[in-house]
């Protein structure tokens, strides 16, 4: 461990120059949904704002709820902190993505070594499960910890109607805790989805025009927006996360965009955004940010805000006044 | 292909412009073997960049390029004291700590701004396919202002990069000139990390230096060397990046990489004389016959101890002669081998075309029903346990196989190679007392002529 302990000699280092000078000045960290805690209150612990955002939902005030990643950030590449140690060891319930995506969540829980926590555990809610799963892949030699969507795409709370089946695990694991709580768990997951019901309505309604519209995405994180709205996401910018697009991908994609006349670039908002400007700039087409995650983009504070922004950007983007080369 | 071109023109345009500064700034660097200020002149100026993006400024805009500059000059400033450190502290671990120092502090100010991973990511990896022609243009001018000052300055600045300890100066002096050079040196690192990414920049700087430097000592020699050398690097690297379909800064850095190998192998077989090109030839033929004897012997020990691990050799016959595990299995083995390749293939086809069927039916004819994907789903699991069920098939016979091929290749291949080795590291005394006594024999002969 002597790299870590020089890591941490370093870091104290530049925290007590930064501090010291106080020539650094720094944005407050955006992200990280944490509801302020009220008496007795359970404490929900999601990996990420999505998944913190719909505990909310369903926990009203009886939870206080925090996620570990920080919105905007790569959720894949993440790497946790002290502090989160603390905060997965305190959840009285710990939701995460699953399917891979949060994988560094195992080791977090192994190191606590609490049973609650552990997979099967009381405290423990994958909420990927009952989810029908898109892109199941053949062949993963790295089942668990490996990156890159091991066992299918786990993007699965991009889809509204998927939320339904998020919010029902997180209820039924909130009134496991809190027996007596089982009425006011059940009044606040209804009032959510009759609202998502009736967003979802004018959603699709807003999308209908664009049924089968050809798309090209950054990454593969729009399999399951995509099925609900019917889009087609024929190819990515960049096929091998964190692996720069070569040259012939680039003027492949380019090829192949216009050939099937490729609508607009998806992008997500904490990736370089250089390839995808340039392939949007050569295909004439607009390059639209959709946010992944509860606030990573603003005015995405809540899980219907998100998809309205993604569905509200994407149909502005497509409709034709809206137009124009990025 | 004019899509291809189009392509690669600017960044090429781009890598000649960073080649022709970069690699004079790398004769000074080599000289004053302060190989890694780059790195830490450009971290710094990155942490420069991520304080002001922070501080809600954009990267291209004049205040993130203030705060570039300000970290830079505050950079080339300590850097300049590393020289007169030189007796406490060595240069190199000065310049290794403030390089930890900037990176650590730049993901200290990413993480607590949003957004900031798309940062750092740009600072490393650098996006030099994706150069926009305003950037290249002002890029020419910084440059050329640059290399003027340079021009001017260049008897006193070759000097301070040459001597370790500068004589008939004042230290104050020394001090000026080290400052100013540093300070240019950081603006052009500043400049081209954020195109290029760190790991080019240091190629750009470093490589074609080497190379020129391998072949004279003369700056004026070293230099168009190094501009030659450099260009077709990018050339080869942006070429290769496109026909192998490969990211275009690691494929720049592998071609930098290479021409340097090639650049040795030409100094040691093509610029020297007649009778020192065939020992060197000879040296260089036994040290690869011995590495490849060596080699061989090592694997097929292990291919005999164990046989059911990964086998490099094994692999190696299997794939050049095309006699796959299944020539060395009993005729029912090889049929149960081959049908669970057959069958493998076959169940990853399933798998994938389920998924075509259910991405054609996202935005085609009738959509499927959730209960309809969790179907799909499930039967791929299945298939991707079956296929898995074959995988472990084959596996294990694979291992049959070769612990029949273990005697079959790994014995006579031990043997040939331990006879080989032997042979290479016979007595010297041997070796030339056939030569010679071949000589004296010719001689006799003369004299009997």
């Amino acid at each position: 461990m002597p790299a870590r302990n020089l890591g941490l000699l370093i870091t104290a280092a530049a925290l007590a120059v930064a501090s010291a000078s106080g020539a650094i000045s720094v944005a407050p960290a955006s992200g990280a949904i944490s509801v302020a805690p009220a008496s007795a209150a359970l404490r929900v612990v999601a990996t990420t704002t999505d998944l913190a955002a719909l505990a909310v939902a369903v926990g009203g005030d009886l939870v206080s709820v925090e996620s570990i990643v920080p919105a905007a950030t790569d959720p894949e590449a993440f790497e946790p902190r002290p502090g989160d140690i603390d905060k997965v060891r305190r959840a009285v319930l710990l939701v995460r993505v699953g399917l891979g995506y949060d994988y560094w969540l195992d080791t977090l829980t192994k190191q606590i070594g609490d049973k609650r926590l552990l997979r099967g555990g009381d405290a423990y809610l994958d909420a990927s499960a009952g989810i029908p799963l898109l892109e199941i892949r053949g062949q993963s030699v790295m089942n668990e910890g490996g990156h890159a969507h091991g066992v299918a795409n786990p993007h699965y709370w991009l889809d509204p109607e998927n939320a339904i089946i998020v919010t029902a695990g997180i209820a039924e694991a909130l009134v496991r805790l809190a027996p007596e709580q089982r009425q006011r768990i059940a009044a606040n997951r209804e009032r959510f989805l009759a609202e998502l019901k009736k967003r979802r309505q004018r959603w699709s309604e807003r999308l209908a025009p664009f049924a089968g519209v050809k798309l090209i995405a950054y990454h593969n994180t729009w399999p399951y927006f995509a099925r609900r709205f019917r889009l087609d996401v024929i190819e990515f910018v960049e096929p091998k996360p964190g692996v720069s697009p070569s040259p012939a991908h680039l003027s492949q994609l380019i090829l192949e965009g216009r050939k099937a006349h490729v609508r607009a670039i998806l992008h997500e908002p904490y990736e370089p955004e250089e390839a995808s400007r340039l392939v949007a700039r050569r295909l004439d087409v607009p390059l639209v940010l959709l946010a992944v995650s509860v606030d990573s983009v603003p005015g995405t504070s809540d899980y219907l805000s998100l998809l309205e922004h993604n569905v509200a950007a994407l149909a502005q983007a497509l409709s034709p006044p809206g137009r124009q080369a990025p | 292909m004019s899509d291809a071109l189009s392509f690669l023109l600017l960044p090429f345009v781009a890598s000649v412009a960073f080649v022709l500064i970069h690699a004079y700034l790398g004769v000074h660097v080599l000289r004053r073997k302060v190989v890694f200020a780059d790195l830490a002149l450009a971290q710094l100026s990155a942490l420069g960049a991520t304080v002001a993006f922070a501080a809600g400024h954009s990267p291209s805009s004049t205040a993130g390029f203030a705060y570039a500059l300000l970290f830079t000059t505050i950079g080339a400033a300590l850097l300049t004291l590393a020289r007169r450190l030189a007796r406490f502290v060595s240069q190199e671990a000065f310049v290794g700590i403030l390089y930890v120092f900037a990176t650590a502090a730049t993901v200290l100010v990413v993480d607590r701004a949003p957004q900031g991973a798309e940062h750092v990511k740009r600072i490393l990896l650098g996006s030099i396919l994706t150069v926009a022609p305003q950037e290249l243009a002002s890029l020419a001018v910084l440059y050329a202002i640059i290399a003027l000052l340079h021009w001017f300055a260049r008897r006193p600045l070759l000097a301070i990069s040459g001597e370790a300890p500068p004589v008939g100066r004042s230290m104050f002096a020394v001090s000026i000139w080290d400052f100013l050079f540093f300070l240019s040196f950081g603006v052009v690192v500043a400049s081209s990390v954020s195109i290029a990414g760190v790991l080019l920049v240091f190629s750009f700087l470093i490589v074609p230096a080497v190379i020129g430097s391998i072949f004279s000592s003369d700056v004026r020699v070293v230099l168009p060397i190094a501009w030659g050398a450099g260009i077709a690097a990018c050339a080869a690297g942006l070429a290769g990046a496109y026909m192998l379909d490969l990211p275009t800064g690691a494929a720049m850095v592998t071609a930098f990489t290479l021409l340097l190998v090639l650049a040795g192998i030409a100094k040691a077989l093509v610029f020297v004389g007649v009778k020192e090109r065939r020992a060197h030839l000879r040296f260089a033929a036994r040290s690869l016959l011995a590495l490849a004897l060596l080699f061989t012997f090592a694997s097929s020990l292990w291919l005999m101890v164990n046989p059911t691990a990964d086998q490099p050799l094994a692999a190696l016959f299997e794939g050049s002669t095309g006699m796959g595990p299944a020539h060395f299995l009993s005729a029912g083995d090889r049929d149960i081998y081959e049908s669970a390749t057959r069958d493998m293939a076959r169940f990853q086809g399933e798998v994938d075309q389920l998924n075509a069927r259910e991405k054609r039916a996202r935005f085609q004819a009738e959509p499927l029903s959730d209960e309809d994907i969790r179907r799909i789903a499930s039967y791929q699991q299945s298939f991707n346990e079956m296929a898995r069920g074959e995988r472990f098939v084959q596996e294990v016979l694979r291992g049959k196989a070769r612990a029949r091929e273990r005697w079959i290749v790994g014995l006579p291949a031990a043997v040939i190679a331990l006879l080989g080795l032997g042979w290479l590291a016979r007595p010297h005394r041997w070796r030339h007392s056939r030569r010679r006594s071949v000589e004296s024999g010719a001689s006799r002969n003369s004299i009997a002529a």
